[in-house]
């Protein structure tokens, strides 16, 4: 599944949007909100930062509507936006803090029983591995198999060779596998 | 598979689970949008067929961006002037990072087919562009080029240093 033929009303929506129609915006801001959020929280690591990355997103995609030239691949452009947007707060994030979905899960839910308590403590672990991903493997592995694009899709997004990317997300697997082993047997 | 890919397997499936944006997330786009009150002008895409006599403009163009003056505001601004040939054009913007891509903020004024802007600019790294009548993105062909540009259309980049440049 890819990006660029999934949503085959974008194009007439953007048309809408162009035409004054902000509702037709709003279409398209539910389409994203949820795929393009849940990039946004795995990438950069803290809920708030991400939601205001996504906003912040929307908006300059909104301004900038005249720049998509190809309003069916909409939400190819989209994502490379919010995958810009996403490396300047990562890099901020990471100097600061990182606040783990998981364990904001913690917080506001009691575990119901004990099967809630291990899927919380395995989601706990995989946003810490992840975290400990570079963020051009953490990008590469997310867009990849997480939000499922093609190669072709990631180069334009991110801007990088498809080589390259290839690289990323085999170094971002073994990764995963070395950290998440280590991290079982403690 | 191995163990190693049935372990990155649960890993995919984890993150693949929806993480509950805020639905809310959708009304402060709009509310965002809406205050812009945008003209329709500044979303259309590009037209499918340019004029001829823009295509004329467009080898005739050419861009000189003016030296900031040698004076700094009291604010730390330094005042800048873009220009822009373009001796066909019915109107031209510039629009960049300073201000919001905003056609409206900064129409260029023409004389005898220079268009021309002041912007004050605070130090800083700025992405801008023209927008020749309402449609046509150009870049700067006399300044560097944004290789960071998201938005796939060009524009070009200044810098404005604390000291003036």
């Amino acid at each position: 599944m890819g990006i660029g033929k999934v949503e085959s009303s974008d194009a007439e929506l953007v048309g809408r949007v162009r035409a004054g129609d902000i509702s037709a915006y709003g279409a398209l801001v539910a389409r994203y909100r949820d795929r393009l959020g849940r990039y946004a929280v795995h990438m950069i690591g803290d809920r708030e930062d991400a939601e205001e990355a996504l906003q912040d997103s929307f908006v300059r995609a909104y301004r900038s509507l005249g720049r998509c030239t190809d309003p069916a691949r909409f939400g190819a452009w989209l994502y490379g936006i919010l995958v810009n947007r996403c490396r300047t707060t990562g890099a901020r994030a990471a100097r600061r803090r990182r606040v783990f979905v998981a364990a904001d899960e913690f917080d506001r839910a009691t575990p119901n029983g004990p099967d809630e308590l291990e899927r919380l403590e395995w989601a706990d672990l995989v946003e810490r591995a992840l975290a400990r991903l570079g963020p051009e493997y953490r990008e590469a592995f997310l867009l990849k198999h997480v939000e499922d694009l093609e190669y072709e899709e990631m180069a334009e997004v991110t801007g990088a060779g498809v080589s390259a990317l290839k690289m990323r997300v085999k170094r971002a697997r073994e990764q995963l596998q070395k950290l998440l082993t280590e991290a079982r047997h403690v | 598979m191995s163990d190693g890919d049935e372990l990155v397997e649960r890993v995919i499936e984890q993150l693949r689970r929806p993480v509950g944006i805020d639905p809310a997330l959708d009304a402060r786009v709009l509310r965002e949008i809406a205050a812009d009150a945008r003209p329709e002008a500044a979303l259309r895409a590009k037209p499918r067929m340019i004029w001829p006599w823009l295509a004329v403009a467009a080898v005739l163009a050419a861009v000189i961006v003016a030296r900031p003056w040698a004076r700094r505001d009291v604010a730390g601004e330094t005042p800048f002037q873009f220009v822009l040939v373009a001796p066909q054009a019915a109107s031209v913007s510039l629009v960049g990072d300073f201000n919001d891509w905003d056609p409206n903020r900064a129409p260029m004024q023409v004389a005898h087919g220079v268009w021309a802007a002041v912007v004050q600019l605070p130090p800083g790294r700025y992405r801008y562009a023209f927008l020749v009548n309402g449609v046509e993105w150009r870049s700067d062909p006399t300044a560097p080029h944004a290789s960071d540009d998201e938005f796939g259309t060009p524009s070009s980049v200044v810098t404005v240093t604390g000291g003036g440049t």
